[in-house]
C-alpha cells in the first residue's frame, strides 16, 4: 500500500511529509515530522492532550487524519513562542505554577489561546467550560484557570 | 560506671507471633541500634537480617529507617514496625 | 546523617518564595521529552497483545505467522523471560515477589485479567507490529472468573493460585483461596470500650477500583546490545527502581543497565513498578535494536493497577461528651489478580488521627481477575477513612456535637499511641481542624439541596535514601543533581534549598535530574518523601561545599580555617582578628579552584528518618438535586499541615490537585465490567475524571508546624490531602438529602436512588 504525500503548512512553514491513510495528525506529527510537543494522552480524542488547529479551528490532532492536512495552515505548541519571547498565555503558567507533570501544557495553552482569539474577556465559568475538553490530573485545574484570565488581563492591556 | 537504663524494644504482635513466639516487648542495653540489633538476632537467630529487611523503627515515636549508627537513648522505646511505602 | 538544621531566628530569602521552576520553559513549549518522545537510529515498535479473558489457562500460542510477516523482527512470550524464585523479598508491607512480577509483565501458565500482557512483536512500524499482532494464535481454555472482593472471599470462589494459603493466620489454613493474607493490629480491649460507649454506629461500605488516571501511558525507549549492556529511557517514578526490576527480570547486571529519566506526565504511585521497560528491553536484546513501546490509553485501564475496590465494616463508640472509646475496623480488599493491596496501610491509617485507648484492625488482601493493583496517592488510607469518617460523622450527629469539635477533643498529638505501636512524635493535626473553625466561611448559611460535610486524614510520609551532587561551575554558578523524577516542581524546591543554604540567588543555581550513573540511589518519588529524603541530601551536600569553600578561603587567605565562616553566599573572616579580608564569593573562589584543590564538587546522601505523617481537615459544601442525584461541589476548603512550604505555589498545587483525584473518587469514577469480567469503560469518555467545569475553586489552608528533623522544617505534602475527600462529600450529601451513602462512587444513579428510597 503506497503512501500518500501531503503538502501542509505547520506553524507558518512549508512542509510535506508522507503518510498511510491510517495514520493520524497526531501520528504525523509526533512520528513523521518529529514534533513531538503535542502529547499522545488517550488517542480517543477525550483528553486534549493532542490539541492543535487547523485553519484556526481547535481540533484533537488524534481525531484528524495526516491527509486531511492537505492545503491546510495547522499550529501546534512548537510555533506559540516568537522566537525566545513566550506568549503571554505561556509565561502566565510559569507565574502561576499552572503545570505540575507539564504533559496536559501543550494542550491547554494552544485550547487556551483559542479561546481568547474568539473572546478576550472570558468569565471564569467560560474558562472553565471553554477547556472542559483538556484532562488535568496534577493541578485540579485552579492554577491553569488563574493563568488563562490573568493572561487575557494582560492582551487586554488591562 | 553504673549501666545505662536499657531501651524497651517492642515488636508488632503480627511480627511476634511469627519471629519470636508471640514475645513483644524485650529490655536491651545498646549504644546504638547495631546493638539493638545485635542483641535481638543472639536471641532468635536470622531475626537481625529480617528486621533490616521489613521494618522501619519509631524511636519514642519518632519514624527512622533502620542505620547502625543510629544513637539509641538510655529508656528509649524501640518500635519495630512495617516499613512504609506511598505513592 | 541530618547535620545541621537551621537557625530558626535567620530569616529566609529564598524558600517560601514562589520562582518560576528550571525545567518550566521547556515544558510550556512543547520541548520538555516524556517517555515516547524519545527516538533512537534503526528503532523498531513494539505492541504487547492482550488477554481477551478475565481467566484462562494458556494452552499453547502459535507465532508462526506473526513472525513470517515482513517487517517483524521478533516475538516474545513468557517463556522467553527467566524464571523467578517465589519468595516474597522486602518489607511485607510492599514485598515484592519476583515470581509475581515477571507474569505481570508477561502472562505464563494462566492469563489472570483482562488485558494481561501474553505475547509482545517488534517491527519495523507501528502498523506492522498491529498487524503482526492478530497474527499470533492463543489457545485458551477459559475459566470461571471473579472480580468482586466479597465474591473473591467466598469458598466456592474460582482459584487464582490452586496453592495460595492465607498468610497471617495460625494455624495456616489447610484449604487454598484468593485470601492472600491476613493482618491485624490492635490496642487495648475494643469490647470492653464499646460496653463503656454511649453511642455506638456500625456499618459496612464498599469502594470500586479507581485508576492513578496519569494523562501519560506508559511508555519507554530500549537499547540493550549484544554484550547485555544498554540503556533505557523510561518515564516513571523512580529511574533507579526501573533499573532494578527490569535487570532482575532480565537477569542482568544492574550496573549494566543506564536509565535515563524522561520527564513523566503524572503517576501518582502507578508508575513505581514496570510494565514495558522489561518487555521493550527483552525484545531490543533479542532484535539488537533499539525498541520503543507506548501503551494505548486502553491498555492502560485494562493492564495497570488501579487501586484496590474494598468491602469494609467500621464500628466506633463514643460517650456522650464526645469521647471516642472504641473503634474496629475489618477491611477486605482487592489487590488484582497478584498479592499486595495496601490493606495493611489502611488498617495503620484507619484511626490514626485519634486518640482512642481501643482500636482493633483486620484487613484481607484478596487476589481477584483483575489488574493488579498498584499505588494511589496514600495508598489504603483514603479507603478506610471513607468509612471511619463517614461513621464519626453518624456518631457526631447522634450526640449532638459540631463534627469539627469531636475530632478536636480527640485529635492526635505527640505523644499518642497508635493501634499499629509506637506513638505520635508530632503535632499538627489539631491545627488543621483549629483553621478550619476559623474558617468565615465554615459557619456560612445553606440553602434548600445544600449540606457540609467534614472529614479528616492521616499518611504517614516518607523518607528513606536519596543522593545528591553539587558541583561549583567556574564562573562560580551552581548545579544540583539529584535522581529524584521531577513530577511536580521538586527541582525548583531543589534549587531553592540549594539557594538558602549556599546564600546565593535562585538564579544562580540549576537543578537537574541526573540518569542512574551519574549520582547514587534515590529512591522513588512517591509516599512525599522528595522534599523531605533528598532535600536533606541536597542541604547536606551543600554544606559539605560549604565546608569545602572555607578551607579554600582559608588557604588563599592563608589563615586557619576555623577563621573562615560562610556567609550571605561569601567566605568571610569569623573576626576583624583574623585579618582584614574582603569576602569571597563562590565566583572568586572558583576563579582560584586550580590552586586550591581543583574541581569543587560534593555529593551526600542520606537514608532519611524522622519525618513527620500529614495532617489533613476538609469541608465541603454540596448541592444536591433532587431529581436527578447530580452532586455539584459549591465549596471546598482543605486544611493540611505541611510544615514549612518550600515553594508555596507547588504545595498548593498538591493540595488542589489531591483534592480533585479525590471528588472524581467520590462522584463518578470506578470499573465497570461486564458479566465476561470485560471492562466496559477503558476509556476518559466513559471514566469519568473530573473536569475544570465540574469544579469550583479549591480553598487551600496551609498550616505549617515546622518538622524539627529537617533543615527547612518540610513534612510530606503530596498525599494526605487525598484521603478526606471521599468521606467528606459523602458528609455533605448526608446533610444535604437525609441520605447515607456508603457505597463509592456516589454517582448520580445512585445518589437518585437513596433519595427515592427513603420516606
Amino acid at each position: 500500500m503506497s503512501k500518500h504525500h501531503v503538502s501542509t503548512t505547520v506553524n507558518g512553514d512549508a512542509v510535506e511529509f508522507l503518510c498511510e491513510t491510517r495514520q493520524t495528525l497526531l501520528d504525523v506529527l509526533r512520528d513523521e515530522l518529529g514534533m513531538t510537543g503535542t502529547k499522545e494522552g488517550c488517542g480517543t480524542g477525550d483528553c486534549g492532550a493532542c490539541s492543535v488547529t487547523i485553519d484556526g479551528r481547535l481540533v484533537c490532532a488524534c481525531l484528524v487524519l495526516g491527509v486531511e492536512a492537505r492545503g491546510c495552515a495547522v499550529c501546534t505548541i512548537e510555533g506559540m513562542a516568537e522566537g525566545d519571547h513566550l506568549h503571554v498565555l505561556q509565561r502566565k503558567f510559569l507565574e502561576h505554577a499552572a503545570l505540575q507533570c507539564g504533559i496536559c501544557t501543550p494542550g491547554f495553552l494552544v485550547a487556551a489561546r483559542s479561546l481568547l482569539e474568539r473572546n478576550p474577556d472570558p468569565s471564569e465559568e467560560e474558562v472553565r467550560y471553554w477547556l472542559a475538553g483538556n484532562l488535568c490530573r496534577c493541578t485540579g485545574y485552579q492554577k491553569i484557570i488563574e493563568a488563562v484570565l490573568d493572561a487575557a488581563r494582560e492582551m487586554r492591556g488591562a | 560506671m553504673a549501666p545505662a537504663a536499657p531501651a524497651r524494644v517492642v515488636l508488632t504482635t503480627g511480627f511476634s507471633q511469627r519471629y519470636t513466639g508471640g514475645v513483644k516487648e524485650f529490655s536491651i542495653e545498646a549504644a546504638n541500634l547495631r546493638g539493638i540489633l545485635k542483641a535481638m538476632d543472639a536471641r532468635f537467630p536470622g531475626l537481625g537480617e529480617i528486621l533490616e529487611e521489613e521494618t522501619s523503627i519509631a524511636i519514642d515515636g519518632e519514624i527512622h529507617e533502620l542505620l547502625y549508627s543510629q544513637v539509641i537513648r538510655p529508656g528509649c522505646e524501640v518500635f519495630f514496625i512495617p516499613r512504609i511505602e506511598g505513592g | 546523617m541530618l547535620t545541621r538544621t537551621n537557625n530558626a531566628d535567620k530569616e529566609l530569602k529564598v524558600v517560601g518564595t514562589r520562582p518560576v521552576r528550571p525545567d518550566g520553559e521547556a515544558k510550556v513549549t512543547g520541548q520538555a521529552r516524556y517517555g515516547a518522545d524519545y527516538s533512537a537510529p534503526g528503532m523498531l515498535w513494539a505492541k504487547i497483545l492482550r488477554s481477551p479473558h478475565a481467566h484462562a489457562r494458556i494452552r499453547a500460542i502459535d507465532a508462526s505467522a506473526a513472525l513470517a510477516l515482513p517487517g517483524v523482527k521478533a516475538v516474545l512470550t513468557g517463556a522467553d523471560f527467566k524464571e523467578q524464585p517465589f519468595e516474597y523479598v522486602g518489607p511485607e508491607r510492599v514485598a515484592v515477589n519476583y515470581w509475581h512480577m515477571t507474569r505481570n509483565v508477561m502472562a505464563r501458565e494462566k492469563v489472570l485479567y483482562e488485558g494481561h500482557a501474553v505475547a509482545a512483536v517488534a517491527a519495523i512500524s507501528p502498523a506492522t507490529a498491529e498487524a503482526a499482532l492478530q497474527l499470533i494464535k492463543v489457545d485458551y481454555e477459559v475459566l470461571p472468573h471473579v472480580i468482586d472482593v466479597d465474591a473473591a472471599m467466598r469458598p466456592d470462589a474460582p482459584l487464582l493460585f490452586d496453592d495460595m494459603i492465607t498468610r497471617g493466620i495460625e494455624p495456616a489454613p489447610a484449604k487454598p483461596s484468593n485470601i492472600s493474607k491476613r493482618v491485624e493490629f490492635r490496642l487495648g480491649d475494643v469490647e470492653a470500650g464499646f460496653a463503656a460507649a454511649d453511642a455506638v454506629v456500625e456499618m459496612s461500605f464498599k469502594t470500586a477500583p479507581v485508576h492513578q488516571g496519569y494523562i501519560e501511558p506508559h511508555s519507554c525507549l530500549a537499547r540493550i546490545g549484544a554484550d547485555g549492556q544498554g540503556e533505557l529511557w523510561s518515564a516513571s517514578q523512580g529511574h533507579f527502581v526501573v533499573r532494578a526490576y527490569t535487570a532482575k527480570l532480565l537477569g542482568m547486571e544492574i550496573g549494566d543497565l543506564l536509565v535515563h529519566p524522561a520527564e513523566i506526565g503524572g503517576g501518582f504511585g502507578g508508575k513505581t513498578v514496570v510494565y514495558v521497560e522489561p518487555v521493550a528491553a527483552a525484545l531490543s536484546k533479542k532484535t539488537g535494536h533499539p525498541v520503543k513501546i507506548m501503551m494505548s490509553r486502553e491498555d492502560v485501564f485494562k493492564a495497570t493497577g488501579p487501586t484496590s475496590g474494598a468491602s469494609m465494616t467500621v464500628k466506633i463508640g463514643v460517650t456522650r461528651d464526645g469521647k471516642i472509646v472504641a473503634g474496629q475496623g475489618l477491611f477486605k480488599f482487592q489487590a488484582g489478580a497478584f498479592p499486595g493491596s495496601p490493606v495493611m496501610n489502611a488498617c495503620m491509617c484507619a484511626f490514626a488521627p485519634y486518640d482512642i485507648a481501643n482500636v482493633n484492625t483486620i484487613g484481607y488482601d484478596v487476589v481477584s481477575n483483575r489488574p493488579k493493583s498498584a499505588a494511589y496517592r496514600a495508598p489504603g488510607s483514603p479507603i478506610s477513612a471513607f468509612a471511619v469518617e463517614s461513621v464519626l460523622d453518624i456518631l457526631a450527629t447522634r450526640i449532638g456535637m459540631d463534627p469539627l469539635q469531636l475530632r478536636l477533643k480527640n485529635a492526635a498529638r505527640a505523644g499518642t499511641p497508635t493501634a499499629y505501636g509506637p506513638r505520635h512524635a508530632h503535632d499538627g493535626y489539631a491545627e488543621t481542624i483549629q483553621a478550619l473553625q476559623l474558617h468565615p466561611a465554615y459557619k456560612a448559611p445553606l440553602g434548600k439541596n445544600q449540606g457540609r460535610g467534614v472529614a479528616s486524614g492521616f499518611w504517614f510520609n516518607g523518607g528513606g535514601e536519596s543522593a545528591a551532587n553539587v558541583h561549583v561551575n567556574e564562573d562560580g554558578g551552581v548545579v544540583i543533581a539529584t535522581g529524584s523524577m521531577d513530577i511536580g516542581g521538586s527541582r525548583a524546591s531543589m534549587a531553592m534549598m540549594a539557594a538558602e543554604t549556599l546564600g546565593v540567588p535562585y538564579d544562580k543555581v540549576r537543578s537537574i535530574v541526573a540518569d542512574t550513573g551519574s549520582v547514587g540511589y534515590n529512591h522513588v518519588t512517591g509516599g512525599s518523601r522528595v522534599t523531605f529524603a533528598t532535600g536533606m541530601a541536597v542541604v547536606d551536600a551543600c554544606n559539605k561545599v560549604i565546608d569545602d569553600l572555607r578551607g579554600r578561603a582559608a588557604l588563599i587567605w592563608d589563615v586557619d580555617v576555623a577563621g573562615v565562616v560562610w556567609e550571605d553566599g561569601h567566605a568571610q573572616p569569623a573576626s576583624a582578628a583574623v585579618g582584614d579580608f574582603k569576602p569571597l564569593s563562590l565566583a572568586a573562589i572558583a576563579a582560584k579552584r586550580g590552586v586550591t584543590g581543583g574541581p569543587i564538587v560534593a555529593e551526600a546522601a542520606v537514608n532519611a528518618g524522622g519525618m513527620a505523617p500529614g495532617f489533613a481537615t476538609q469541608f465541603c459544601d454540596v448541592e444536591v438535586d433532587p431529581e436527578t442525584g447530580a452532586v455539584k461541589i459549591l465549596r471546598f476548603v482543605a486544611a493540611q499541615d505541611v510544615g514549612r512550604a518550600i515553594h508555596p505555589s507547588y504545595v498548593e498545587g498538591q493540595i488542589q490537585g489531591g483534592v480533585v483525584q479525590g471528588i472524581g473518587w467520590a462522584l463518578n469514577e470506578e470499573y465497570i465490567y461486564n458479566q465476561a469480567g470485560r471492562l466496559s469503560n477503558a476509556g476518559f469518555l466513559d471514566y469519568r475524571i473530573p473536569v475544570a467545569s465540574d469544579l469550583p475553586n479549591i480553598d487551600v489552608v496551609m498550616v505549617e508546624v515546622p518538622n524539627p528533623n529537617h533543615p527547612f522544617g518540610v513534612k510530606g505534602a503530596g498525599e494526605v490531602n487525598i484521603v478526606p475527600v471521599m468521606a467528606a462529600i459523602a458528609n455533605a450529601i448526608q446533610q444535604a438529602t437525609g441520605r447515607r451513602l456508603t457505597e463509592l462512587p456516589m454517582s448520580p444513579p445512585k445518589v437518585l436512588a437513596a433519595i427515592d428510597a427513603g420516606a
